[in-house]
């Protein structure tokens, strides 16, 4: 993935006010079955989030309701100052795009169909076009081949395209790495943190690996739908904080070198 | 390459047009007809042609719009019980031989007992504030069963002639085709082809899920409720106009996707298209191989159609499953 990329919104000036928040949200199906419960959290511009959890802790369901596709039963939810369920649906697809986790698709769409539907909420196509988007992801030479025919890992990544061509600036992105070689998750990885560094998007990402989330400036750690930390990796992942999250002893070791070792044997 | 193969489709639809109008038991010459032969041509095999156009361009288009909004490759216009509901209304028209309206009595049953089908339907399948596929799919199911055992009851306690106008009629039969319903079936054809292309963009985020139909901007739940309305007024003007014939709705759109590819902004009229020249043909040889018998539509799409799709389903190196 090359740093070619040019982000079609022109970038804000830096402002005071967060870029999402939520405010005491809570969410249920049932009245017996809580999934949040008073969740409250904000994102600036230009922050990375990684949202850590174990499964079914609830990160998903915060995504949709941050992307607008569950509406909370109780507490508020603002996108730029405003309510989140007060745009109009393409309003709202400019400024945040949400990208599920499973990816599901059985129509034998080509690559350049599918990424070029990242443009829809425009009416005026911005100046990145669906070539670049490609280019970027490393599936340019894919271009007219069947979305069906492509591998689990390589659909991970046409969907990655139409996400960066919707050009939103505020990404939801859900297990984004799942599916994906090492090297697409390092490349990746490289290339939203390019992107926040330079057009100052910002971006949640949940994730299931401490490895992963060892690399972002901010973790924001979940379980049955409540926040247990948020902040640094090194004040979130730690050994009390990790434990009460997944329930498992997870040992946390930095070299003299800095590099992180993570062991869970005393598990076993 | 796709569009090379669009003109050769558009070429084929328009050089069907008139053989059909030509071509046929008795073989016209476009100069120098008789009085008699422009009374065929004008009173009988004008309308019938435009019947079988839009019929079957109502069917392929509605076909095309229900397998993205179920997101089903099974799905057609009548696996949602609409044509039971539709043959047990006019059925009931026919065998009682009551017909309160003329000419227009079984039309009208038809597309009445259409619309009430495409409402049920759509009651069945609403839940929290909009209309959801497996929940349509599973409720046109049970309610075919319904009416389809209904109208089995009904055929198997009538006369013979009363059970023969029946069986025809669900069979598809354009012989009676002339220009009255025509107006009205333009006129529902058109709305369900405009409404459904102006949401095409919408039906293929709809075909990747409703959580990206909403992250691209889109109100799932609203678009594919226009959707289903086009496809309800499109699959009741074509049993309406000349009852139900299998095999267009479900079978044309996967032939045209394996020709011009899955995007619905193409996939929808490239159907209708496909799907008015398909009738067309199917009925020009219904009625030309053993005159003066006519072997009703329905038979000849499947008999030509399935042969074909089998052969593309095994060439063709992508699955639209």
């Amino acid at each position: 993935m090359s740093s070619a990329y040019k982000h079609p919104l022109p970038v804000r000036a830096e402002q005071a006010l967060p870029l999402l928040e939520l405010e005491a949200v809570r969410f249920m199906y049932s009245p017996h079955k809580k999934l949040i419960n008073n969740l409250s959290f904000s994102v600036g511009n230009g922050e990375f989030i990684g949202l850590l959890g174990a499964n079914g802790s609830g990160k998903s369901t915060i995504l949709k309701l941050a992307s607008g596709i569950l509406k909370p039963s109780d507490g508020h939810i603002k996108l730029w100052d405003k309510p989140l369920q007060s745009y109009r649906n393409k309003d709202r697809a400019k400024l945040l795009c949400y990208l599920p986790q499973l990816l599901d698709i059985n129509v034998p769409f080509r690559v350049r169909e599918l990424v070029s539907m990242g443009l829809y909420p425009y009416d005026i196509p911005p100046q990145i076009t669906a070539d670049e988007a490609m280019e970027v992801v490393g599936l340019k030479e894919k271009a007219e081949s069947y979305v069906t025919n492509l591998s689990g890992g390589e659909r991970r990544r046409v969907f990655i395209a139409m996400t960066l061509l919707q050009g939103a600036g505020l990404l939801l992105l859900d297990e984004p790495l799942a599916n994906l070689d090492i090297k697409y998750q390092i490349e990746l990885l490289r290339l939203l943190r390019e992107l926040k560094d330079e057009k100052n998007i910002s971006i949640i990402m949940a994730l299931h690996d401490i490895n992963v989330a060892m690399q972002f400036e901010k973790v924001m750690l979940i379980k049955d739908g409540e926040i247990v930390g948020i902040g640094n990796p090194e004040t979130v992942l730690t050994k009390h904080m990790l434990k009460e999250a997944f329930d498992v002893t997870i040992e946390i070791n930095r070299s003299d070198t800095g590099s992180i070792y993570i062991s869970y044997e005393n598990n076993f | 390459m796709s569009k090379l193969k669009i003109s050769i489709l558009i070429l084929a639809v328009v050089l069907i047009f008139p053989a059909s109008l030509f071509l046929g038991p008795r073989i016209m010459s476009p100069f120098g007809m008789g009085d008699i032969e422009k009374e065929i041509l004008f009173s009988i095999r004008f309308p019938r042609v435009v019947v079988a156009l839009l019929m079957g361009m109502a069917l392929g288009a509605s076909g095309a719009i229900l397998q993205g909004v179920l997101r089903n490759p099974l799905a057609d216009p009548y696996i949602l019980g609409i044509s039971s509901g539709a043959s047990l209304s006019a059925a009931v028209a026919l065998l009682s031989g009551i017909y309160l309206f003329g000419r227009f009595t079984i039309p009208l049953a038809a597309f009445l007992g259409a619309s009430a089908v495409s409402v049920l339907v759509g009651v069945f399948g609403w839940r929290r504030g909009g209309l959801w596929p497996e929940r349509l799919l599973l409720a046109g199911v049970g309610l075919s069963f319904l009416f389809h055992s209904a109208l089995m009851l009904l055929m198997s306690i009538s006369t013979d002639e009363g059970l023969r106008r029946t069986v025809l009629w669900i069979f598809g039969d354009l012989s009676m085709a002339d220009w009255s319903l025509i107006p009205y079936g333009i006129v529902f054809v058109a709305a369900g082809l405009i409404i459904s292309v102006s949401r095409s963009k919408a039906l293929n985020a709809l075909i990747l899920g409703d959580e990206f139909a909403h992250s691209l901007g889109f109100s799932a739940h609203k678009e594919r409720f226009m959707l289903f309305i086009a496809m309800a007024l499109m699959t009741g003007a074509s049993v309406s106009l000349g009852g139900t014939i299998g095999f267009i709705g479900l079978l044309v759109p996967h032939i045209m996707r394996f020709i011009v590819g899955a995007d619905s902004r193409v996939l929808i009229p490239l159907s209708a298209i496909g799907g008015g020249a398909f009738l067309c043909l199917a009925d020009l040889i219904g009625k030309s191989i053993m005159p003066p018998m006519e072997i009703p539509s329905g038979i000849i799409t499947a008999i030509i159609g399935s042969p074909y799709f089998l052969y593309l389903l095994r060439r063709k190196d992508v699955l639209s499953i």
